[in-house]
């Protein structure tokens, strides 16, 4: 019986077998897939991974754009805008010299130091930087290997040479190097983004991932106003001209808040193209440099005298008939007078009736007002390079020192510090801090950081303030003053010529024929809207204040008041206006007095 | 064999897998259709992006050009040239 028994295979037993097999199979190639998948994934993940990246991603750093700068009624005056620069791979260039030679041709560049900087070796070098479009065309037209492109910010100024020693100027890499562009460089610059980018197949780019966020820099409004701007611009210039004079400078200030609405130079520069300029022309002349104000120097020492309350308007001084003895020197007036009221020394600008008044209100006693007026520290304004001025320390006033101060020798001032001594008179006594910048905002106009109107101190009274400048609009208003040029129809104005004679560094003394003359003064004089200043270097033909800057003075007020629309105060009909059409003759009635200082002993080094 | 193949497809573990495999084929196609999205509208993003930089920059150089071209230097040209003057202090009415 079990011989015969067939042995019959179990088909289930088979099918299971099979399945063990392949389950086995299955198995092994899931564990090979699983042990790939580990190498590839953990043991080689992060190299893959890098590798992959590189592929795919770029890694990009863009610049932000910098803020843009307005006058306060929001027009441009420097903003920044995106440029072409051409730059090469040289390690990708095989021959240099072929390359070169179309692409000096195209960009105007010598041949043979481009060969050698395509020969550098470097894998990047720049071949020209912010390039016009036309030029760029060009060279991308030629299609060189090795040469690429690359967006850059520019900082153009679209109107020129107008305020451009305020405003200053940034170098290639965007980074302000005068002026507000480098005194404000941190808020305008913003802050640049990177991070990476992933590209297809095809070198687009579809998404990115920043690391840090870009924030574009921050916008700087000003006081100054283009059109004043221009005003005084063009009125200096033509001043500058007609006296044949070295340079010049004008400012006008807000009195009432302190506040710069122009700041003209001349020469002027265009800071588009700054390099072709001279050095010396680049500053703000009107704070970095200081010079010895002269006569205009008068208000300052009359308003010690009024405030000191040993002098009033009245007060008489005998002006020893053109000829003083200080010590071993002698001061001189032009025109001799016998005795003069302070108001006549003011209106005829009498250097002796100065010192004698100097020496009633006591060197320290000036010295202490001069030190509130500002002289001999920086006046804080909102722009790099200010001068302090010189103002010896009283104690080292010699007898001389005392008398020439007086007349504004012997102590120098920056421009700005002088027309902001005068807003002080103008402010009925109240100093106020200039400034040139009124906000800082982002680009969407938020206001970032504002500046108001802050007042420094009261110098004088109210009451000195105005007897003052009723002095001062005799100088401008009667025809006898110095300053009748300076005088405006329609509107009374209160000012004060200025002639000095300039150092000699080199020699010591006085340099002989070189003068600085200015003018100061204000208008509306009973209610101030501007203070003007102007201050002309070395003019030739005439060196008299009241001949050369009273007139740029008058041009300024003129065209300013009648552009913020102040209207005129007094009607001034045309016959009973002489000194508009005989000015010349005004003027050779009652010039200012120059210094003049015999030097028995010469006492500048 | 009727019997057994219905069994089959009756069985809990085939229904399930069957659904298993339905929701990953789905979750497979919705995560493909949003990563053509992602792709779609990266691209989309990029172009909208440079679009905006163009139509940014365009505006700074017409920006340049207008204050140019109101430049008071400008200006004081054109008015010259057709005979304008500043008005004289007797020329001016101010009215309260």
């Amino acid at each position: 019986m079990r011989i015969g028994r067939s042995k019959k295979p179990n088909p289930l037993k088979w099918v299971r077998f099979r399945i063990i097999i392949v389950g086995a199979v299955l198995g092994v190639c899931f564990a090979l897939v699983v042990a790939r998948a580990f190498q590839l994934q953990v043991v080689e993940g992060r190299q893959l991974q890098s590798k992959a990246e590189d592929r795919y991603t770029k890694a990009f750093c863009n610049t932000s754009k910098r803020g843009t700068i307005y006058d306060r009624n929001h027009t441009e005056l420097a903003l920044s805008l995106d440029v072409e620069s051409i730059c090469a791979d040289p390690t990708k260039i095989s021959s240099p010299k072929q390359i070169a030679r179309p692409l000096a041709r195209a960009l105007n560049l010598k041949q043979a130091s481009l060969s050698k900087k395509l020969r550098s070796g470097r894998s990047f070098v720049y071949v020209k930087r912010q390039v016009n479009p036309a030029k760029v065309s060009a060279v991308r037209a030629l299609k060189l290997d090795g040469i690429g492109f690359r967006t850059e910010s520019r900082r153009f100024y679209p109107l020129k040479s107008l305020a451009a020693q305020v405003i200053g100027f940034c170098g290639t890499d965007g980074n302000g190097l005068e002026g507000l562009e480098f005194r404000y460089d941190a808020y305008l610059k913003g802050r640049e983004s990177s991070g990476t980018i992933i590209k297809d197949a095809l070198g687009r780019s579809f998404a990115g991932e920043s690391s840090s966020e870009g924030k574009p820099g921050y916008n700087l409004i000003l006081n100054l106003d283009k059109n004043i701007q221009y005003i005084a611009e063009e009125a200096l210039s033509e001043g500058v001209r007609k006296s044949r004079a070295r340079s010049g400078i004008a400012l006008v200030i807000v009195p009432s808040t302190g506040a710069i609405l122009a700041v003209a130079h001349v020469p002027r520069f265009n800071p588009n193209a700054f390099g072709q300029y001279e050095r010396w022309l680049w500053r703000n002349r009107a704070l970095t440099d200081s010079f010895e104000p002269g006569s205009t120097f008068k208000i300052l020492l009359v308003a010690a005298a009024l405030e000191s309350g040993m002098c009033t308007p009245d007060s008489e001084f005998y002006c020893e008939e053109g000829a003083y003895r200080v010590g071993r020197n002698v001061v001189h007036d032009t025109h001799p007078h016998e005795t003069l009221s302070l108001r006549d020394i003011v209106k005829y600008s009498s250097n002796i009736g100065a010192a004698k008044v100097g020496k009633k209100v006591g060197p320290a006693y000036l010295h202490h007002k001069l030190e509130e007026f500002g002289l001999g520290e920086k006046s804080g304004i909102d722009c790099p390079g200010e001068t302090p001025g010189s103002l010896l320390p009283v104690g080292s006033w010699t007898e001389i020192d005392a008398a020439t101060i007086c007349f504004g020798q012997g102590v120098s001032l920056s421009a700005l510090q002088l027309g902001v001594a005068v807003s002080t008179v103008a402010n009925g006594g109240l100093m106020m801090k200039p400034y040139l910048v009124q906000k800082i905002a982002d680009i969407q106009g938020h206001t970032i950081k504002s500046f108001e109107p802050t007042l420094l101190r009261r110098v004088i009274s109210r009451e000195n303030a105005r007897r003052l400048t009723r002095m001062m609009m005799r100088t401008v208003e009667e025809e006898d003053g110095t300053g009748v040029k300076a005088a405006v129809r329609g509107y009374h104005v209160a000012g004060k010529t200025g002639t000095a004679q300039k150092a000699d560094p080199a020699a010591g003394g006085y340099a002989a024929g070189k003068y600085v003359a200015s003018f100061v003064g204000f208008a509306p004089a009973e209610n101030p809207e501007i203070v003007v200043l102007v201050a002309i270097d070395e003019p030739q033909e005439e060196h008299y204040g009241g001949v050369v800057s009273a007139p740029v003075f008058r041009r300024i007020v003129r065209e300013t008041l009648r552009y913020l629309k102040v209207p005129p105060e007094v009607v001034t009909p045309e016959h009973a206006d002489p000194h508009f059409n005989s000015p010349q003759k005004d003027i050779r009635r009652g010039p200012e007095e120059p210094l003049r200082v015999s030097n028995e002993e010469p006492k500048m080094g | 064999m009727k019997i057994g193949k219905v069994s089959t497809w009756r069985h809990p573990m085939v229904a399930i897998g069957i659904a298993l495999m339905v929701v990953l084929m789905a979750e497979l196609l919705v995560y493909t259709w949003c990563r053509v999205q992602y792709v779609r509208i990266g691209y989309e993003i990029t172009e909208a992006t440079k679009e905006h930089q163009r139509l940014a920059e365009l505006y700074r150089r017409l920006k340049v050009e207008e204050a140019s071209l109101r430049s008071p230097e400008r200006i004081m040209r054109i008015a010259q040239q057709r005979g304008l003057v500043m008005p004289d202090s007797k020329q001016v009415r101010v009215i309260p």
